[in-house]
Parts: structure tokens; sequence; C-alpha cells
């Protein structure tokens, strides 16, 4: 197990010192942002990320742009646009995820459902396009039939009394999620990674940091990202560099409270 | 080249079902295949040399071994001398063939730690001629084990000869395997056992009859530890059967497998440092066993696969919201790539994901008329000076570099400190890799522009080098003067420095100045190479960033390195970090990176 033990910085937690020590490439994390960059859909930083860090792309502009594109549609709401696209782009995609495609018409009745619901008018365009659209698909599969009913819900119900899984369905965060999955069904097709590396890595840093912690692995109260704000460990390289040290500001906040710096 | 690597690696190790997702040719299995490559099939040569079991392919404990045994090679390489150019086959083999317990071999440190679960221990790959018993005798293989003394009426039944292999079975690996197939054995006799013991256990007794070893029986079909009447376990076995022995360092559990076929879980009760062992009891008996040389008869990939798949279940069922409550886990991964860029001086990649992310928002927002909050992107002007001193670096225009840095930020560009040193360095390098490409234009076969493409893309040379020859002759001597020159300068300015890293980069850079092309030296032309441009710059800003007070590195960062340190901790005594690791994330991106 971890030894506590360590020569430097005696009131500094041996984890943290460690952490200090780690090589941490930045080909690393330059391939880990190119790779979100581009598997999330953001083509202007990716393009800029290539040019800036001299790396080679990791996929054309053009595929990383229409999938962005479908992305957006699905954000602002407009499905009727995403599923055209999505099908522009590659016709198998829907034809072969029932589920997706339906997920994405019942959406789209959603948003029919809310212009309805905020003129306080008319529900015959939303009844057709139900009938029309997801009716005959409903019968495929039990749960489209159970998902089709309580959309359905939402024309009767008024918006303020709707159940937590009901108001679910009008709030902006299923768009996400949705987009989401329509991503990874189209990086699915094209490669056989569907989630960006960094994705990953985060949740193994959590996962990493829960399991240790249960199996009573010696840590510090507090594993600060530094995601805000400047933190405790700018002295992380003066082991190796003779110029560091000098010009730190010892009234620097540190947010892990338990780490009182040393200047060398 | 991929298909030479995946042919060897598969010859090596049997094809088909390498533990991640049945590829059989990983990234890391280019590491190996230097060792590979000039392997042949006869049995004895394999003995000494490093090998990969196909179950440990791509782990974070063989990924070290290979390193540390690289390490090894390349100081024995140095210690042997002038002829740098050695093909890797003549090396000496870097174990001495009287290092039986392989001591400088099998425990390396990793520099810059004091650790103790830093130590790694080698794999088992031979039975100990100095940890066995009388009456047996280890072939020149080192892995088959014959019964050669005779067998006197004096001796008494419980006796047995037994031995051990010469490394312990490593925890880190998560599980570990080894397999024995009796070579030959008295029908419905086999006094042979197969199992593991630590180095209290005496040899003199068939394994598991002693405290602190466990076995199965060959006569009986019984397991044993620590008593001589075991309990029921699975069927005897007998001359031409391949017993399999398996410990799951993570449950602490141990199993055995029969010709391919797991007969189920013995023991449940391991400790200590356990090494595989066998014993023997009669004339006649001999067993050979595979410790990962040759492919197994039981297929211990995927059971080391459904493992690692299921760690990798429960890591992306975990949430991420304790890193910051406030952010949902696409909003976390917004945060941490943007302020990486920012941290990093990445100016233009931060403002156009900036915008890309107000937009996402925008498009989010029910109410059209809402105004998002913008993620404001300050027009930081040390952003926009690292950005400057980066490009130049990245050009390989290091006086550039060195005049920006000096004109924004002075101290940093301390004359004793070592990015100083380092920027020298690669000037020096990037005089030498000019003077080599203009030689190389000249070298470049005249209208036969497909040949001259393809070779200057190998070579990694930038382009526009078209100049007429008198012009380009006068100009290389120019340049290897004033090359010769400044390498002279540098020499004479850190010759007597005591910092181990400016002796070691020295001796690194200046033989590139006595070929003719370096380019053309493959031992050479890494050091040429313009990713060291991208080192540089990165220790420059890290620099940088650092006397302005600011953290080395970036949020993103620090969870590459915590996680790092987190799964090490996990990695101890063979728990769930033996099957995942950072390294794994990034290799899988380079992986696929082709669409």
């Amino acid at each position: 197990m971890a030894s506590s033990t360590s020569t430097t910085t005696p009131s500094k937690h041996a984890f943290t010192q460690r952490v200090q020590d780690v090589r941490c490439p930045k080909s690393d994390i330059n391939a880990l942002i190119l790779d979100y960059l581009t598997m999330e859909g953001y083509s202007m930083a990716a393009a800029k990320f290539s040019k800036e860090a001299n790396l080679q792309p990791q996929q054309d502009d053009a595929s990383i742009r229409s999938r962005q594109e479908i992305q957006h549609y699905i954000h602002i709401g407009n499905f009727e646009a995403a599923i055209e696209s999505l099908n522009e782009y590659d016709p198998a995609i829907l034809d072969e995820d029932e589920s997706l495609h339906f997920a994405l018409l019942r959406l789209q009745l959603v948003e029919l459902i809310r212009v309805c619901n905020g003129d306080g008018g008319d529900i015959t365009e939303a009844l057709k396009f139900a009938q029309e659209h997801l009716g005959p698909r409903a019968p495929v599969n039990p749960q489209f039939l159970e998902d089709l009913e309580k959309t359905m819900a939402l024309l009767l119900i008024p918006q303020e009394s709707l159940e937590p899984p009901l108001a679910a369905l009008l709030d902006p965060s299923i768009r996400r999620e949705t987009a989401d999955r329509v991503n990874r069904a189209i990086m699915e097709r094209q490669s056989r990674r569907v989630i960006a590396g960094i994705r990953n890595l985060v949740k193994m840093r959590c996962w990493a940091e829960n399991t240790a912690r249960d199996s009573g692995v010696p840590l510090p109260d507090n594993i600060d990202i530094g995601l805000h704000g400047d933190d405790s460990d700018s002295l992380s390289n003066s082991l190796t560099h003779s110029e560091n040290g000098r010009h730190f500001d010892n009234g620097t906040h540190h947010e892990n409270g338990h780490e009182p710096m040393i200047t060398t | 080249m991929d298909g030479l690597d995946g042919r060897v690696s598969a010859d090596m190790m049997g094809s088909g079902d390498a533990w991640r997702r049945g590829d059989t040719l990983q990234h890391h299995s280019r590491i190996f295949s230097q060792f590979l490559a000039h392997d042949d099939t006869d049995d004895s040569s394999l003995d000494g040399r490093f090998f990969v079991p196909s179950y440990l392919r791509g782990s974070t404990y063989m990924r070290k071994l290979a390193e540390a045994h690289r390490t090894k090679q390349n100081e024995s390489k140095r210690s042997a001398g002038s002829d740098l150019t050695a093909d890797i086959s003549t090396i000496p083999d870097p174990v001495p063939s009287g290092s039986h317990r392989g001591l400088s071999h099998q425990i390396i440190e990793r520099q810059s730690s004091s650790q103790d679960e830093d130590v790694l221990t080698s794999l088992p790959s031979k039975w100990n001629k100095h940890d066995m018993w009388s009456n047996i005798e280890i072939q020149p293989d080192g892995r088959t084990v014959k019964y050669t003394g005779p067998r006197t009426h004096n001796e008494r039944d419980h006796e047995a000869s037994a031995v051990r292999a010469e490394n312990h079975m490593p925890a880190q690996c998560g599980i570990y395997y080894y397999e024995v197939e009796i070579v030959s054995s008295k029908k419905d006799d086999t006094t042979i056992a197969v199992g593991f013991s630590t180095k209290n256990a005496t040899l003199s007794r068939s394994i598991g009859w002693e405290p602190e070893s466990w076995a199965y029986h060959g006569d009986d079909g019984r397991c044993f530890t620590a008593h001589n009447s075991g309990r029921h376990f699975g069927p005897p076995f007998n001359q031409g059967d391949v017993i399999g022995c398996g410990v799951n360092f993570r449950e602490n559990t141990a199993f055995f497998t029969r010709n391919g076929v797991k007969i189920g879980s013995a023991f449940d009760d391991l400790r200590g440092k356990l090494y595989p062992a066998i014993s023997l009891k009669k004339p006649g008996e001999t067993i050979r066993a595979n410790f990962g040389q040759h492919p197994f008869v039981y297929n211990i990939n995927d059971m080391v696969k459904e493992q690692r798949e299921k760690i990798q279940r429960d890591i992306e069922a975990t949430s991420t919201s304790h890193l910051d409550p406030d952010l949902n886990e696409s909003e976390l991964l917004q945060t941490l790539v943007l302020q990486f860029l920012q941290h990093d001086g990445y100016v233009e990649t931060a403002r156009a994901f900036a915008d890309e992310i107000t937009v996402e928002k925008e498009a989010l927002s029910l109410d059209p008329n809402a105004k998002v909050a913008g993620t404001s992107i300050k027009d930081d002007e040390d952003a926009n000076n690292r950005q400057r001193i980066r490009a130049a670096i990245l050009e390989g225009d290091i006086d550039r570099a060195l005049k920006y840095t000096s004109t924004y930020y002075p101290d940093v560009l301390d004359h004793d400190g070592y990015v100083y040193f380092r920027l020298r360095c690669r000037k020096f390098v990037e005089m030498i890799r000019k003077a080599a490409q203009l030689r190389l234009s000249m070298d470049k076969p005249r209208n036969n522009g497909h040949l001259g493409a393809s070779l200057s893309q190998l070579m990694d040379v930038d382009e526009n080098m078209e100049l007429d020859e008198e012009h380009l002759s006068s100009e290389i001597e120019e340049l290897e003067r004033n090359m010769l020159k400044y390498g002279q300068t540098l020499q004479a300015e850190y010759a007597n420095d005591p910092r181990k890293e400016v002796s070691q980069a020295l001796a690194d850079i200046f033989p590139l100045a006595a070929y003719v092309n370096p380019l053309k030296e493959p031992m050479f032309s890494h050091l040429l190479d313009r990713s060291g441009r991208v080192a540089v710059a990165e220790e420059l800003n890290s620099a940088i960033l650092l006397s302005l007070g600011k953290s080395s590195r970036a949020a993103l960062e620090k969870v590459y390195a915590q996680t790092t340190v987190l799964l090490e901790d996990l990695r101890q005594e063979g728990g769930v970090g033996a099957f995942v690791s950072v390294q794994d994330i990034v290799d899988d991106i380079s992986k696929h990176n082709q669409f």
C-alpha cells in the first residue's frame, strides 16, 4: 500500500507528491483534446487545434461539420431537419436503429405539442403527426407504445401539474441526451470508438477515487482537480527547474486547505 | 510493417484471442516486436528472452516490464561500446546465465519515486535449479523437469521432490496463470502435484502437504493445502494431460484447469509471495511448464477480458458529479477542455471552442430571447505571447522564440536554468537538421519527383528546398561551419555541468554532427524529428507559467496524473487497477484515429 513517507515536504500528503511526480506527456493530452473536439463535433475548434498544436486532423472537417449540424438541429428542437440531415448523411443509421428513429419522432411530437400548448389552441397537427408517424411504429415494441402513451398525456395534463418523468420530456436536457445518442450512432458506423477518450478518463478518475476510498487507500480528504482558480501545486516541477520558486506568490489561495506551501 | 508485427506476435503468442476486443495487433505489440523479430521457434532459444503471455498483452504491468527491459537493453547496448549501429540481435542477453535469481534483472525501480510499490517483479519464466530438492533434474530448456533419482526403499512414502520457479507470481498482473504438461508418468499413478508455494514451504514433500503450499494432485484428483488429506476436487490426471494453475489476486483465489477446461476454484486462503511449484515422486515422471512463452491450452484470455469488461462497465456507470456538483458531465468536459486550451495558450482554439459552446447553449435554451451567459475568453496578453513563442518553436525558429521569451519573460531564461539549456540544444539540433535537409535535397534524384517526394515524407523533411547545386553546396558548408561553432560553444559552456540530464542531453546530440547526413542514420534520425520541437515548446511554456505564479498543469492534466496514481494504488496486490489504465485510453485514440 501507499507509504506515507515523503522526503521533501513532510506536511504534504504522499499522494499529492506522487501525483506531481507522474509524467503527463503533452502529446497524450493533446491527443485527448483533439479526440474530444472531433468526436463531440466541435468542428471549428478541432480545425484550429490541429493547426495550433501541429496535429494531424483526426477526421476530415466535412464529416465533423455534418455531425455538428445534426446535433445542432436536435439541440434547437428541429427534429424534422435533424432526421432529414441524418438520412442524407447515412440512411442506414435510422433504418437499422428503430428505437433511435422512434425517439427522434417522439421528440418531434413533443415539439408540436409544445407549440399548441403555448398557443392554447389547435391540437390537430400534433394528433395528425402522432397518427401518421408514431402510431404505426408503436406496435413493434411495447416500450414504444408506452412512450407514445406518455407523450400523448402531455396534451391532456396542464404543464404545471406534470409528473417528473413527463416534465422531463419538455426539458431541453433530453435534447442533449438524444443528440449525444445520435452522435454515437454515427460514430459507431465510422469507427469502433463511440465515446471520447476524455469522457472515459474523467469517469475513470471518479471511479478510481471511489474504489480506492472504499478499499481504505490513504488519500487526502479532498482531491482537487484545480478547475477553478489557481491551486496548490504551482511548484510541481521545481525539482527539475532551478529557476522556479522565487516567483511564487505566497498569498495564493489554497483550495485544499491542508497543504501549506513550502517554498524552496 | 503492421503486417509483419501482426504475424510475428501471432506466431509468438497464438492469435485470435488477444485480450482487448480480439485485436491481434495492438499498439503495444509494436513495442515488443523488436524483441520478437529475431526469435525462432527453437524452444531453448526462448530461455531468458522477453516474452508476453497472451492474457497480459496490453496490461500496465507488461508495459512497465517491457519499458524496464528496453532500458536494460539500451544500457547494455551503451556499455557494449563502439559499435553503435549494432543490430539488436547481436546485443548480449541482458540476463547473464549465472544469475539464476536474476536479481539485477528482476527488481527495477522507477526513477523519481521511492514508493515500494514501484518495484517491478519479472514473470516466472523457468524452474529454479537453486530452489529444488534432490532426485529431480531441470532440462536445458529450463521448463522441463524429470525425476531422475533411483527410488530406494529407504525413502518413505511422504517424501517427494519439489521445485519452484525463479520468480514469484506478480500480483500486479491481477490474474496470473501457467500450465504444466504431464510429459510422462505411470498410468493411473501419477504422483505429480501442480500448484504454487511460498519460499517457506519445504521442498522435500509433495506440494500442498506443507503449510504455505497449494496444489492439485494427479493420483487422486484432490486439492491440498497444508495438509496431507486434502479435499475432493477434480479428476485424477495422467500422462498427456495439461494442467493449468491460475491465481486471481483480486479475489485472492486459485483455480485449476485440465486440458483447456476449468475445473473450478480450489483455494481462497492465499497469502505470501507465491511461486509456481510442482513436485514429482517417482522415476519416469516428467513435466514441462509453459509460463506464457507459448499459447495456452485453456482460454485464459477470455477470463481476463471478462474481468476487464466488467470493470469498464463499472467505470462507465460512474457519475462525475463529485468533481464539480454544479456541472453536468457535458459541461464538466467543456470546462476542462476550455481551461486547458487557455492554460496552454491555444488562443484561437479556445476562442473557436467558446463560440461553439455558446451556440450550443443558445440552441438548448427554450426561450429564444434569453441571453445565454457567454463563455468569455479573456483576451489574455500572456496567452497571446505564449502562443507566439510556441509557434516559433514549432516552426524550428529557436532564435525567434528566444527573442520573444527574453522580451516578455526575461526571468524565464535564467542562464543557469535547464530550459535555457534545452532551447540551445534544440537550436543546435535545428542547425544540423537544416544542413541535413539541404544535403538530402541534393541527393534527390532529378526528374524523379515521385521518389523524391516519398523520400522526403519518409525523412520528415520540410518542402521548398529547391535551390541550385552550387548555391546549395556553399550554403551547406556555411551552415555546417556555424553548426560546429555553436556546438563548440555549447560544449565549452556545459562540459562541466554537474547535472546528469545536461551531460546526457549533450551526449545524445553531439554524435549527430559526426554524420554526413544524420537524417539517414536510423539510430539518430529520431533526434531530429519534429516532435522534439513540441517537447521543447511545452517545457518552455511550463516554465513561463511557473514564472507567472500559475500552476504548470491544467486541470485536465491533474485529472490524468491523479487517475494514474489512484490506479497504481488499485493495482497493488492485484486489485482492480490491474485491468485498466490511463494509457489504454490514449492508445485507443491513436489506434482508431483513422475513420
